[in-house]
């Protein structure tokens, strides 16, 4: 067992892959011989070298382009888009190409690579540098999304999504990659499409991602001190595939359902799961499904504008406790 | 690693080398092939037996059979949506071809994919692509996949005149440049960016050979409509790729005798612009090539009667073929096999 | 070695169940055959009995509710299931949580919406009812009469789960320890089937529910039209009644008027086909066969139409037993899915109450019911060679719904016209010479 910061954890991840199968290749702005502008990817340049580990120039399409080919033809590669924002400048490979290829080939051929990018906000990088943008992968068929938020997920996790025949968009946190975390030695593998219950409660069901799940738990523990009300705290880790059942369990014995959410209001992650929730679970609701979320505006630089938009602890505390004793 | 910049190898293209009669009725037979498969497409397109779009190759046949003839088995093509030519130069069947393009199970991809997307990985035709330029990073992709395993294949991806001004086209040349990339990237400059004369939008003449030099490659302009040059020009890009010595970008100057899709009648070509085109057809000249080199005119007829033959049978296969089961609908989302998004 | 058991295939129309209850436990041992739970569809109520034997490992889908035919609804294993794929020693690894994944939905149905009902939010008197205390109000048999009285005490807009908790706790505890001024015989919540009282919701149980639906639908789309025609029971009575001590010797059940009208109506059949049909997009689909149901009620809980295959090839006894068969399996609730379905006419038998003439709803697909009501002694006028005379005879109405679509009155009049002349006229003592 030893202490891991976050962004530590992103390099144990890709090494032990890589370690583990000569195909796993890396490429990426930045990421070799500078161990990658967020230094998560210190050292592996050294290991590997320069033929598995590439830096390349500023080119997203061809990053992405290049990572689907290799993939499509027997390697199995992670590419890095340095800020999740940049996806946008190469969304065609997420939305039109890999997505598709083995539906309209029927088979023939498949992209089994991983896309780690760093998300969402908290770090005063200014409105192009700081959203959250899961929401956007969650919603192409075809493509698989998850979103660790402590060190011990991010290796297996990194694990599962390399070892994934789908492509899949790993989503790390750029205000997580200091934290610190207690993980395992040797060999670890989680399993996509499987959330985790942090905390076990029987008031109400919270669900967050990534960086919320931390404020949730903060708020979860004021909620039970100060107003007597005992959440059960859920970290969904994967949206796609999408652990319902462990979701629906949950409220099937809380009967109150809440979201918290980094991504603006419309059409974030908890919106979909708050509508399956609505549906399928509808008789065990005693009370409205509520969303937590940050407002639906562009993320401001400003340290003290910015705190107030992404939920906080006590926005969440304050939230649920007033829709519970309505 | 060397950039690539400067010292690239000039790309040697034989001229007095003896083709062979064997390979020239070989690279007839398959210009043949492929006029007459295009012309059944668009009958059937008429028909309502092909739905949707179709964009044909006819009269740009020479580049297919030129780089079919010239390529070898894993070697890898990565074509545009007008990849008809090139998926039947591989060596993909008729049927599953026209089959594609009718939507019914024959079809290469059982309808799932349709005209744009003809692939046939058994047939080393890793996709057709709608997207402009998008294949041109894949194909990259799969270079540097060969040149990290070691493994000796080239990839090569064709591409409109159009492609030369989308970003992808320059991300991946630089990037191919730079790696040194095994790929070959072949412009078939048809004059026309779908509707518009394409010097009327790009900022040089010739939208691919003039910008080589930006990647630091060779200018390489050809005819594009004789396909025994083309065949030379791209046995030397191919040995050149093969030795390690890069990338190479070649234009091949054609022209198309039909409308950029099935929706189109081309009526913003020029007057006069399709009737001399029309004296430079492929099949035109590789005819008088033939004979050139002694086959009777009885060799050349039967080729093409064989061919007709041959599309013939191939439409009645596909005409008897029933459409993709409804199961197709949800299958291969995921490697699964399925498209289960949730537990 | 797990199983998973799932919602079995309970008859072809049959697309869910509700799990009404569980034999066992979860960690019970079960052995193959043994009865593992009961399930409720819109048709019937039946045991699922285990096809392997274990131990209950899990059990996904509860008392109350609803799972989809197909549907895991738990699991038998032997040993814990081994995890994922992932080699190294049990030392330094650490293990990935197994999913158990459920059966995969319709593409067109992602999200498994809920088929129960258990009421609207808006309770009586303006309080607001939460989705799951509605729920729980109707699994436990509560009544939200008492709730909603509770609520209004307390000022309260809005019944919720721990309202419904409250109530539960009340119930189990001695009545009356909870200071509410309602009515003591009501404190002791009854359950819903007898002593509902005025004021009182009372939930449809899912039979009642599908069958409340399937009722309205035929109503709305059939345009019914009813029928009815005066028959003498005289002769018909005369027979019974000389030979039903034999009867009930020889078979152990009554002989009653039902046979009868069953038989002759089989018989009318024959000359009047189209009243033994289906009606499908403007086509008129004879059956060959006559497939009778007779309708049960089933003590004011529900009703039943079991079915009598092929009455049609049955004498008068060979149906009396088949009907007394089906009745007693639909009174003992045995019947199975075969049972009640397949049915191409069918037979509405009014009479215990005494009522004059009942206007049923058709069975759909059928295009016609018929329905008897009272035998009983009425003065009639009896025409004789000597002439019209007043008598004491026992007069009975036979009525038919029928789909006006079908056919016309006047094919429908003539089809009771003739059945009145089978049952007067017909020598039924000759169908009952062993009774004698």
């Amino acid at each position: 067992m030893a202490e891991l910061t976050y962004r530590d954890a992103v390099a144990r991840g890709i090494a032990q892959e890589m370690e583990r199968d000569n195909r796993v290749v890396f490429l990426g702005e930045d990421i070799a011989k500078a161990g990658g502008v967020f230094k998560a990817t210190v050292g592996l340049y050294e290991k590997f070298g320069p033929l598995r580990v590439r830096d390349t120039p500023i080119s997203e399409q061809a990053i992405l382009g290049a990572a689907m080919g290799a993939a499509m033809t027997g390697l199995r590669p992670i590419a890095e888009i340095m800020f999740a924002d940049f996806l946008a400048v190469c969304f065609d490979y997420v939305a039109n190409e890999m997505s598709k290829m083995r539906y309209m080939t029927n088979g023939q051929l498949g992209c089994p690579l991983v896309i780690r990018t760093g998300n969402g906000g908290g770090v005063r990088f200014g409105a192009q540098h700081s959203q959250s943008i899961e929401n956007w992968t969650m919603m192409i068929p075809g493509i698989k999304v998850v979103a660790p938020s402590s060190p011990v997920d991010v290796v297996g996790l990194m694990a599962a999504a390399v070892r994934d025949q789908d492509p899949v968009i790993f989503h790390e946190h750029k205000a997580l990659y200091a934290m610190k975390g207690e993980v395992p030695d040797g060999e670890i593998v989680d399993t996509l499409g499987t959330a985790k219950i942090l905390r076990a409660g029987s008031d109400c069901t919270i669900v967050a991602l990534a960086l919320m799940v931390s404020r949730a738990l903060e708020a979860a523990d004021r909620l039970q001190r100060e107003h007597g009300i005992d959440a059960e705290v859920i970290d969904v880790r994967s949206l796609v595939p999408l652990d319902t059942r462990t979701i629906l369990g949950s409220v099937a014995k809380t009967g109150r359902f809440f979201t918290v959410e980094e991504n603006p209001r419309l059409c974030g992650w908890g919106a979909e799961i708050a509508s399956i929730v609505a549906d399928e679970a509808f008789w065990d609701l005693d009370g409205p499904v509520v969303r937590i979320t940050t407002p639906h505006i562009p993320l401001p630089a400003a340290d003290h504008l910015e705190d107030l938009a992404l939920p906080s602890a006590a926005r969440i505390v304050d939230r649920i406790r007033r829709v519970m004793n309505g | 690693m060397a950039s690539g910049q400067g010292a690239a190898a000039r790309l040697d293209v034989p001229r007095n080398d003896d083709i062979g009669i064997e390979q020239r009725l070989y690279l007839f037979r398959l210009q043949v092939e492929i006029r007459d498969c295009e012309k059944r497409a668009y009958d059937l397109f008429l028909q309502n037996l092909i739905k949707g779009t179709s964009h044909l190759s006819l009269g740009q046949e020479a580049i297919a059979a030129g780089f079919g003839v010239a390529m070898r088995k894993g070697d890898k093509s990565f074509c545009t949506y007008r990849g008809h030519a090139h998926t039947l130069a591989r060596g993909a069947p008729m049927e599953g071809m026209l089959g594609e393009l009718m939507l019914r199970d024959i079809g290469l991809m059982r309808g799932k994919g349709g005209s744009m997307h003809l692939t046939s990985v058994e047939h080393d035709v890793l996709g057709s692509y709608a997207i402009i330029g998008a294949h041109l990073p894949i194909a990259c992709g799969s270079a540097w996949r060969a040149q990290y395993l070691g493994e000796k294949d080239v990839s090569v991806c064709f591409f409109g005149d159009g492609t030369t001004n989308i970003g992808a086209f320059h991300e991946a040349l630089n990037f191919a440049a730079i790696w040194k990339l095994p790929v070959i990237f072949v412009c078939e400059n048809n004059l026309y960016m779908e509707y518009t004369p394409i010097g009327d939008v790009t900022a040089v003449k010739h939208p691919a050979a003039d910008r080589a030099a930006s990647y630091g490659l060779e200018r390489i302009l050809i005819d594009g409509n004789d396909a025994d040059v083309v065949l030379r020009t791209a046995q030397a890009a191919l040995a050149k790729a093969r030795e390690g010595g890069g990338p190479s970008l070649i234009e091949c100057l054609t022209y198309r005798h039909s409308g950029h899709s099935r929706a189109d009648p081309g009526k913003y070509r020029p007057p006069g612009e399709l009737e001399e085109w029309m004296k430079r057809d492929p099949l035109l000249i590789y005819r008088q090539r033939l004979r050139e080199f002694g086959v009777s005119d009885e060799t050349i007829e039967a080729i093409e009667a064989e061919s007709r033959r041959k599309v013939d049978v191939a439409t009645a296969a596909c005409k008897a073929s029933p459409s993709a089961p409804v199961e197709l609908l949800t299958t291969d989302v995921y490697a699964d096999g399925g498209w289960a998004w949730r537990n | 070695m797990t199983s998973t058991v799932i919602m079995p295939q309970l008859g072809e129309t049959v697309a869910e169940g509700k799990i009404l209850k569980w034999f066992k436990s979860i960690g019970d041992e079960i052995k193959e055959g043994e009865d593992l739970f009961e399930v409720e569809t819109d048709k019937v109520t039946l045991e699922v009995q285990s096809i392997v034997s274990g131990r209950l490992d899990e059990i996904r889908i509860a008392e109350g509710i609803v799972a989809k035919v197909g549907d895991v609804v738990a699991i038998v294993g032997g040993e814990a299931v081994a995890s994922n794929a992932v080699p190294a020693d049990a030392a330094s690894t650490t293990k990935a949580p197994v999913i158990a994944t459920a059966p995969p939905r319709s593409p067109f149905e992602e999200v498994a919406t809920p088929l129960d009902r258990f009421g609207s939010v808006r309770g009586p008197e303006g309080v607001r009812v939460t989705p799951l205390a509605r729920r729980l109000i109707a699994q436990n048999g509560l009544q939200l009469g008492q709730l909603v009285a509770v609520a209004k005490l307390r000022g309260r807009e809005k019944i919720r789960e721990k309202d419904v908790r409250a109530a539960l706790e009340t119930r189990l505890a001695a009545p009356a320890s909870e200071p509410v001024a309602v009515s003591p015989t009501a404190a002791a919540a009854a359950p819903l089937e007898s002593a509902a009282l005025p004021g009182d919701v009372v939930a449809l149980s899912a039979v009642r529910s599908r069958t409340a639906d399937r009722l309205a639908e035929a109503w709305r789309t059939i345009p019914h039209v009813f029928q009815a025609i005066e028959v003498d029971f005289t002769a018909i009575d005369g027979v019974r009644q000389t030979r039903k001590e034999a009867f009930r010797t020889s078979q152990g059940f009554a002989l009653t008027f039902l046979p009868f009208i069953a038989r002759a109506t089989c018989l009318a059949i024959q000359a009047f086909p189209q009243i033994n049909a289906r009606f499908s997009n403007n086509a008129l689909i004879l059956s060959r066969d006559v497939n009778l149901g007779i309708a049960v009620d089933l003590s004011h809980k529900g009703l039943v139409v079991p079915v009598v295959r092929n009455a049609g090839d049955l004498t008068l006894v060979g149906l009396a037993k088949a009907m007394n068969r089906q009745i007693e399996k639909a009174r003992s609730g045995t019947l199975t899915l075969d049972d009640l379905s397949g049915g191409t006419y069918s037979i509405s038998n009014n009479g215990t109450f005494g009522t004059a003439f009942t206007a049923p709803i058709i069975n759909a697909p059928q295009v016609a019911i018929l329905s008897t009501d009272a035998i009983k002694l009425k003065p009639a006028v009896v025409s004789t060679a000597q002439g019209d005379f007043m008598a004491v005879r026992m007069i009975g109405m036979v009525g038919q719904s029928f789909d006006h679509r079908a056919f016309d009155g006047a094919y429908s009049a003539a089809f009771l016209s003739t059945l009145k002349r089978i049952l007067e006229q017909r020598d039924w003592a000759d169908e009952l010479a062993d009774y004698a």
